[in-house]
């Protein structure tokens, strides 16, 4: 038997292997449930193998078994913090596939509270960002916009967070007048102030730039080739916004720009944010003065529910209650593939259906999959502290990445 | 067909699938376009290659998604779908493939890095093998998970669940054992659709009749002789008085028991 | 005679009934500590008033309540003015507020960090997906309720609950601990 004495790597400074660290599954920089087995050579990342499935809740699967109706609150807990945002892409499966129409004041109702919801998100993600590199005061003042936006999905549907308020044909319920004048008064009152004075404290600071500035640059080929959207693909300098190309709703009616970074880096990412904040604003503005009056879902009795009042006096609107929210409505058989823009990039979902009253197969396509994968390409060579703001920049929410 | 729902509008499909056909020629299975959607299927070795014509010369950058889909009563039971996207000519098509447990699929990691954890995913959920993949890992399932869950033959709430055991002061994995079980309701009219027995109408099944109804057809079949034979030729029926029925002597009540077990009684 | 009225400042309705504090209590302590100087009290009602007092909870955010508990933070409910406070280090935290589905993939870990928490430790469970499963009750992957891991002193219904209704849930575990003292497990 030999023994053979190590020598200690940190006396002789001669050689420092690599070493693995693990971060997560809990930890406060994670924006949830990630671990990742990061490869250190020193301070510098090597190498980023990400885990996840940590928050896997067999969602598909669980659609599967529910009438499309009863699925439908399951995307709200999927990005839970953009909930009308995965309604959208679902409910316009659900559509494509009836081929239902949807009158137009609900399809501004939609828009409005879907420019609603990227506000809400984006105050979680840059509060959250300027959090983990380090600023903690933007993040109070982003969170009372947030409060605010909770307030009005409590006003429209009844609950602050988990809304179920866009449905196939429409929306549920409609809103009153009260609600729309006072988010108007909101976007000078609150949103203005809250958000450019939480803005000026971090778009100029020193460090945040930092932080920041040259941090996980990606080139125009990198992003399309690892499948990026939304903010992340805008910052890598490519135009594309689904909202603008393949407009859904009443999104050609809008006026609104596309920010556009230019170096790609994950300063860029958060400016392409703070933009879309203020192009979201003028969005809801222009849906507030446009939206017509009128009904709220779609009248076909197969698809959309009768309203209470007309259930008293009519048998027939009573017996497409029943129905509706029993048996459900049947979907022609056929598959789409329908994605949207929300808040974190493209949010697609595959319908299949069998023309039975519930989905035979529903895939969800994540935008955090994309972009947490190429986590490993970002981060390699770049410090270990560069991690959590590249993580903040991606957007990324477990919820929905492992459904 | 009119387009009556408000979907996103990307540009139109006219004569994509004439030069897809021309591009792909013999690989291409089967084009067809439904819903708005362009549906492409193609030969499975050949997946890599047809990907590739479709990104390089039909300018499809971008793999969004790569989806599973499981139909058990075909041969090659599930169906590998890869949706793609072209942002310069803002267009999207859906290429599918099908494949059986043993068939793997080759992979498309050398045309996109993002179809890595994409591929896993099938792979973890279905099962479905990607040859050429260096990392088809588990992706979204627990460590150590068995088996694939989105098959239409793994139950929904799987075989097995944990919980934190205070003698092996660690989290175990147990059978799974619900307190209420999944209540699953079809919607089909039993006047119409419904092939099965009815919950319930199994404890109303009659005894197994014969195939044929037996039926004595003359006197002699009946088998109980003449005398027999000639009272079941009298029409007792016929005009008749109702017949009294049989008294029947009452049961006899039953013994009396002990109101309670004697002394060293016990069993 | 002055009106009564409500908390809110309105008139109060028929029936209703104002529960004003005991003043007496309060006089009683005043005088005693202005007689003497100092208060008498058990060693043990001396740290329960502590333990109620400085709660540092666990940031254990899952999924969707996590937000509705970082909300509770944030300045429009400001649970730090019950000396609630966020700590990312379990060592340092006395309750564990689970938020979200916990799935099987995880529940390692939240044993984990439940073991490494320092006694006396409390655990409050948010939300329908930890108090039972909840909309994914049925699902292969999920723990029917983050009670088969860990021992759970309050549930918090809702899905998710509202930052008020985990504010109060936070209320009731300070009541729990003031009542009960040191839980023995």
């Amino acid at each position: 038997m030999s023994f053979t004495l190590e020598q200690s790597p940190t006396t002789g400074d001669e050689v420092i292997s690599n070493y693995t660290i693990n971060f997560g599954p809990q930890h406060p920089a994670a924006h949830g449930v990630l671990r990742m087995v990061l490869e250190l050579d020193g301070e510098l990342i090597e190498r980023v193998d990400c885990h996840v499935g940590l928050l896997h809740r067999g969602t598909e699967k669980l659609i599967e078994h529910k009438t499309y109706l009863q699925a439908l609150p399951y995307f709200d807990r999927l990005d839970y913090c953009s909930p009308l945002g995965m309604e959208h892409s679902y409910v316009l499966a659900v559509e494509k596939l009836l081929n239902v129409e949807v009158p137009i004041r609900a399809q501004y109702l939609r828009v409005l509270f879907a420019e609603l919801t990227r506000i809400c998100n984006h105050m979680l993600n840059m509060g959250s960002h300027v959090m983990d590199v380090g600023a903690m005061t933007p993040n109070l003042w982003l969170f009372e916009i947030r409060e605010d936006c909770l307030n009005f999905f409590e006003r429209a549907s009844g609950a602050r967070m988990h809304s179920a308020w866009f449905r196939p044909g429409g929306v549920h319920q409609d809103v009153p007048q009260d609600l729309l004048d006072d988010i108007d008064a909101w976007l000078d009152t609150r949103l203005k102030p809250l958000f450019e004075d939480a803005m000026s404290l971090v778009v100029d600071n020193r460090i945040f730039k930092q932080r920041n500035v040259d941090i996980a640059l990606v080139s125009k080929e990198d992003a399309l080739a690892w499948g990026f959207s939304g903010p992340m693909i805008r910052a890598a300098g490519i135009p594309w916004d689904l909202r603008k190309s393949q407009p859904y709703d009443v999104y050609d009616r809008m006026d609104f720009e596309i920010p556009v970074g230019t170096r790609s880096d994950c300063y860029d990412r958060f400016m392409v944010r703070v933009e879309e904040v203020r192009q979201s604003a003028r969005i809801i503005r222009q849906c507030i003065a446009e939206m017509p009056s009128g009904p709220i879902a779609s009248d076909d009795r197969k698809v959309a529910p009768p309203k209470r009042a007309e259930m008293k006096s009519s048998m027939e609107s009573l017996i497409h209650h029943f129905k509706l929210y029993t048996e459900g409505f049947h979907v022609p058989a056929g598959e789409v593939y329908v994605a949207t823009e929300s808040p974190k990039g493209e949010f697609g979902v595959y319908l299949v259906s069998d023309g039975s009253n519930k989905p035979y197969r529903c895939k969800i396509r994540p935008t955090a999959f994309s972009h947490l994968q190429a986590m490993d390409f970002m981060c390699k060579g770049h410090m270990l502290p560069d991690a959590t703001a590249i993580l903040g920049a991606i957007d990324v929410v477990f919820g929905e990445c492992d459904r | 067909m009119t387009v009556l729902h408000s979907a996103p509008r990307m540009a139109p499909n006219d004569g994509v699938i004439d030069a897809v056909t021309q591009t792909l020629g013999g690989k291409l299975l089967a084009a067809r376009e439904e819903h708005g959607e362009i549906i492409l299927t193609v030969a499975r070795d050949q997946i890599g290659t047809c990907l590739a014509a479709l990104r390089d010369t039909h300018e499809y950058q971008q793999l969004m998604e790569i989806a599973g889909a499981d139909y058990p009563s075909r041969a090659e039971r599930f169906d590998v779908v890869y949706m793609l996207l072209s942002v310069t000519r803002n267009h999207r098509l859906i290429v599918k493939v099908t494949a059986s447990e043993s068939t793997p699929v080759p992979t498309v990691t050398h045309l996109w890095p993002n179809a890595g954890w994409l591929e896993r995913e099938v792979f973890d959920l279905y099962g479905v093998i990607f040859e050429g993949n260096t990392d088809l890992r588990r992706i979204l399932t627990d460590y150590g998970f068995e088996g694939h869950p989105f098959r239409k033959d793994f139950p929904l709430t799987g075989y097995v669940e944990l919980r934190y055991s205070e003698e092996d002061k660690r989290v175990v994995y147990e059978p799974v054992k619900l307190a209420q079980d999944l209540r699953q309701f079809d919607f089909m009219s039993p006047w119409e659709g419904a092939d099965y027995v009815l919950p319930g109408d199994e404890k109303a099944t009659p005894t197994t009749a014969a195939p044929t109804p037996k039926a004595t057809e003359s006197k002699a079949q009946t088998g109980a002789g003449d005398k027999a034979n000639e009272k079941a030729a009298d029409k007792a029926s016929t005009g008749a008085p109702a017949v009294e029925p049989i008294a029947k002597a009452d049961p006899a009540p039953p013994e009396k028991t002990d109101s309670r077990p004697k002394k060293g009684d016990k069993a | 005679m002055s009106t009564l009225v409500n908390s809110a400042g309105q008139p109060l309705a028929a029936g209703q009934t104002v529960t004003a504090p005991d003043q007496g209590f309060f006089n009683d302590i005043n005088a005693e500590v202005h007689d003497k100087g100092f208060l008498v009290t058990s060693t043990e009602e001396l740290f329960q008033w502590a333990r109620t007092g400085s709660l540092w909870w666990m940031t254990f955010g899952l999924a969707c309540c996590a937000v509705e508990m970082i909300h509770v933070n944030m300045p429009r409910y400001d649970m730090e003015r019950f000396g609630v406070a966020p700590r990312a280090s379990p060592r340092q935290s006395d309750v564990m507020i689970v938020a979200g589905t916990l799935c099987n993939k995880m529940a390692p870990a939240l044993r984990k960090v439940y073991d490494q928490m320092s006694d006396p430790k409390y655990v409050i469970s948010m939300g329908s997906c930890a108090n039972g499963g909840g909309y994914y009750h049925y699902s292969y992957s999920v723990v029917r309720g983050c009670d088969r891991i860990v021992p759970v002193d309050i549930y918090v219904p809702g899905c998710p609950p509202t930052a008020e209704a985990l504010l109060y849930g936070v209320m009731q575990l300070q009541r729990k601990i003031r009542r009960v003292g040191t839980i023995e497990r």
